[in-house]
């Protein structure tokens, strides 16, 4: 078991156990995580794709040994998918299964009024928790040991189901109208919500949260995060594809490589048993690097004076 | 130490990061967690809690470093020895502050944080010296006018109340334009007493005596130092107080001001205001426009199903509710007269993309054309350039306008959509046509004229309003961006 107060003792600390979890990263990253355990609030990631912030979340979880519970959002996810919801089927099972023994209950009951009587005293049975299904929210808030929920791309779902996140984040508790409220087990989950900023996330939900974002990291913390993740590589290479990366992001493209395509690549390259970047290796793998075909097609001219520049500097 | 958050966080929000109640208190408890030590920290942490948007966090960077760097200043310069220095301070002692002026005034009466001299500087100050005339070490004059003294003495405290209460005397808090920055600097000065620490300089420099002239360079030296340390406490001020006061006050202007009156300069500020409005009616609004399906039983539809299955419940029955998203055609004219209007209207509707997600709009002078096309391809901004190009030429004609809009798309017009036209509805005298707005009238749901004239100038000349407006369900005037928000506020009301 992982001892997590001493962990998130102080950042150095976190950080120290982050990069030993092979996530490597800056002191704000780290203050973010330092601040989201100690004053128990949930922290709202924005970043271009694949700056690792779901692997933040992730790594945090391995770190503190606690579960993940992992809520993807989509358009249209509401609280029957995301919360909770009632187990229609058995409930209705139930009722026809249990008809027999309605109709022995309700026997010698005279007139309306003494049957709805008569059922009253069986309570609220087809809505009692043996007929809630818990969905991730509410699984989160159940564990014993907390837990780290992880809430991805939170913009691509609604605004209703924002202002569904609201009380959870606040609070740590759920309010479901049959039941009563549910709170947080002991610990309240460590929450991390990330966003590509498709849409403008409403205030109230950032207001909620402390707000990380993560840029791009620079060239020598690139290189550390690729040395974490593909060791085998060599330090020359290493050094020479970081760099031409980050001329690659300087470019007009669709979409711009991120780090994990730095690390796909690195792996690629391993597997030809490169040593050293070339343009024809380049082009070949290019394909990793770049998603769409016209961002190929008009990185294709500088690709030579590209290669060359990270090769010699 | 409280205190200082509070400024901070009111310097940033004068930097336009907005902070609520319930931040700041996050920000005390940070605060709290990780204290005032290490700055870096401290930075960190606080932009993890205060800013929420990536143009937040550039600002709220600045912010920090701005604010506080007014601590990190260099010590003033001591005397050019310890010695000569306790020398100076007994005199200064010894002299008698008769002449002490209203702005150092009451901090006169305190000497008690004497122990607080600031010795650090000496090495820098001697290594100064050498670059001015040499006069080597020895003896060296008493300052006679009282701010001389006060520097003199060198107690940080001292200088920094002195430097508060001047400029309260001046009222720097109400600094609003940052071109006001030297002035008020210049009179915190002179409340200080500047004029005759510089008389004295002045009378030194001229002296024959050595020690005389030793003295004139050191006071130079603090003067120099005492004027950087006011136009920091100037900025701070103007930081807590003004900065965006300004802007405000510009932008309240703005709102309210014809939009043909503006000028090119402004467009910048303008656009961003439109911008604003429009994410606030965004905000407001789209909660409505998105209703899915919801995870709930339909019960009365599911029993009616599931008759035929002699009430054993097979087929579940959820609930759904469609919405309809709404249409807006947008027709504008881009004479010469009204193009500026079109220009903030067109900019609004395209701004307001993620609820009103079917815009169409329709420029003309005399000629009407569909220039939708050019919004889809091009930013806001060159689209309505292009269309002005376009269409702007010629003389307007609704007539024609309304004639070409039937041809164009008068099947497309059904019980969802609503039409905006934006026009002072002058004709030059011609056919007007109103039958063709009759037309769209009894098809669309809403039909909208916006005349950015004044109402008292409607009807008069060769205005045909009178002809128009009976086959619309709302006229209004738009002639200024509140006028403008309210129009489109109420049009998202109706077109839900």
């Amino acid at each position: 078991m992982a001892d997590i107060p001493s962990i998130a003792a102080s950042v150095s600390s976190l950080k120290q156990h982050l990069e030993a979890h092979r996530y490597i990263c800056s002191d704000q990253i780290a203050t973010a995580v330092y601040l989201a355990y100690h004053l128990r609030k949930p922290v709202l990631i924005e970043g271009p794709p694949g700056v690792g912030k779901t692997e933040l979340a992730k790594t945090t979880a391995e770190m503190f040994e606690l579960p993940l519970i992992r809520l993807q959002c989509y358009e249209g996810l509401d609280e029957a998918k995301a919360l909770y919801e009632w187990k229609y089927g058995k409930q209705l099972l139930y009722t026809q299964v249990l008809k027999q023994t309605l109709d022995e209950v309700l026997q010698g009951a005279k007139g309306f009024a003494e049957s709805v009587k008569r059922l009253h005293e069986f309570g609220d049975i087809f809505f009692s928790e043996e007929f809630l299904e818990a969905r991730p929210l509410l699984k989160a808030l159940r564990e014993e040991r907390g837990c780290v929920l992880l809430i991805d791309e939170v913009d691509k779902s609604d605004h209703e189901f924002e202002s569904l996140l609201l009380e959870i984040l606040s609070d740590y508790q759920v309010s479901i109208p049959e039941i009563g409220t549910v709170k947080a087990r002991h610990t309240p989950p460590l929450v991390f919500l990330t966003s590509n900023n498709t849409r403008e996330i409403s205030d109230a939900l950032k207001r909620r949260c402390l707000h990380l974002y993560i840029p791009f990291p620079d060239i020598a913390l690139e290189q550390r995060i690729v040395n974490a993740r593909v060791p085998e590589v060599a330090p020359q290479l290493r050094e020479q594809l970081v760099r031409f990366i980050h001329d690659l992001r300087e470019l007009d493209l669709k979409k711009v490589p991120s780090i994990s395509e730095t690390i796909d690549w690195a792996r690629t390259l391993l597997l030809l048993h490169a040593d050293r970047l070339d343009s024809e290796l380049v082009r070949n793998t290019m394909n990793v690097i770049l998603k769409y075909q016209e961002d190929i097609e008009s990185v294709q001219p500088e690709l030579r004076g590209l290669t060359d520049k990270a090769v010699r500097s | 130490m409280d205190q200082l958050l509070t400024n901070f966080i009111r310097a940033l929000r004068n930097a336009d990061v907005r902070i609520s109640t319930a931040e700041t208190l996050d920000a005390f408890s940070t605060v709290q967690l990780v204290g005032y030590r290490d700055r870096q920290l401290l930075k960190d942490s606080l932009g993890l809690v205060l800013p929420k948007t990536p143009d937040e966090k550039a600002a709220f960077d600045t912010c920090f470093d701005q604010f506080f760097s007014f601590r990190e200043r260099s010590p003033l310069p001591t005397s050019d020895t310890l010695s000569s220095e306790d020398d100076s301070a007994a005199d200064a002692d010894g002299a008698q502050p008769g002449n002490a002026d209203a702005g150092s005034g009451d901090s006169q009466g305190k000497r008690t944080g004497q122990g607080e001299r600031t010795n650090a500087a000496t090495q820098i100050v001697r290594e100064d010296a050498s670059s001015t005339e040499s006069l080597g070490n020895g003896d060296i004059s008493a300052a006679q006018s009282a701010l001389g003294q006060l520097l003199t003495r060198a107690n940080t405290i001292e200088i920094n109340m002195a430097i508060s209460a001047a400029g309260q005397q001046v009222n720097v808090h109400e600094i609003e334009l940052f071109t006001q920055k030297g002035v008020y600097t210049r009179r915190m000065l002179e409340a200080m007493g500047h004029g005759d620490l510089q008389q004295e300089i002045f009378t030194l420099t001229a002296s024959d005596a050595i020690p005389d002239r030793r003295l004139a360079q050191d006071l130079g030296r603090r003067r120099d130092w005492l004027r950087e340390r006011v136009r920091d406490y100037v900025e701070h001020q103007f930081l807590l107080h003004a900065d965006v006061t300004g802007r405000r006050l510009r932008e309240s202007l703005l709102r309210d001001l014809r939009l043909s009156t503006l000028e090119q300069r402004h467009h910048r500020l303008l656009q961003d205001l439109v911008q604003r409005m429009a994410r606030k009616l965004v905000a407001a609004y789209s909660r409505r426009r998105k209703v899915f399906r919801r995870g709930q039983l339909h019960v009365p539809r599911t029993l009616r199903r599931n008759m035929k299955y002699d009430d054993a419940i097979f087929d579940l029955q959820w609930k759904s509710v469609k919405t309809d998203k709404p249409k807006v055609f947008a027709i504008c004219d881009v004479s010469g007269s009204v193009a500026n209007y079109a220009r903030f209207m067109l900019m609004f509707l395209y701004s307001l993309e993620e609820v009103l997600p079917k815009v169409r709009s329709f420029a003309f002078s005399s000629d009407l054309g569909e220039v939708s096309d050019l919004f889809a391809r091009n930013d806001i901004d060159d689209a309505i350039a292009l269309a002005l190009r376009q269409y702007g030429n010629g003389s307007t004609d609704y007539g024609q306008a309304l004639a070409d809009f039937r041809k164009l798309c008068l099947g497309d017009i059904d019980k969802r959509t609503t039409v905006i036209i934006l026009g002072d509805a002058r004709n030059n005298y011609g056919d007007t046509r109103s039958d063709v707005l009759k037309e769209v009238y009894d098809r669309a749901r809403r039909v909208i004229w916006l005349n950015p004239e004044p109402r008292p100038m409607w009807n008069t000349g060769d205005s045909e309003m009178r002809h128009y407006s009976p086959y619309c369900h709302q006229v209004d005037e738009c002639g200024t961006l509140t006028q403008l928000e309210r129009v489109v506020s109420r049009l998202l009301q109706s077109a839900r």
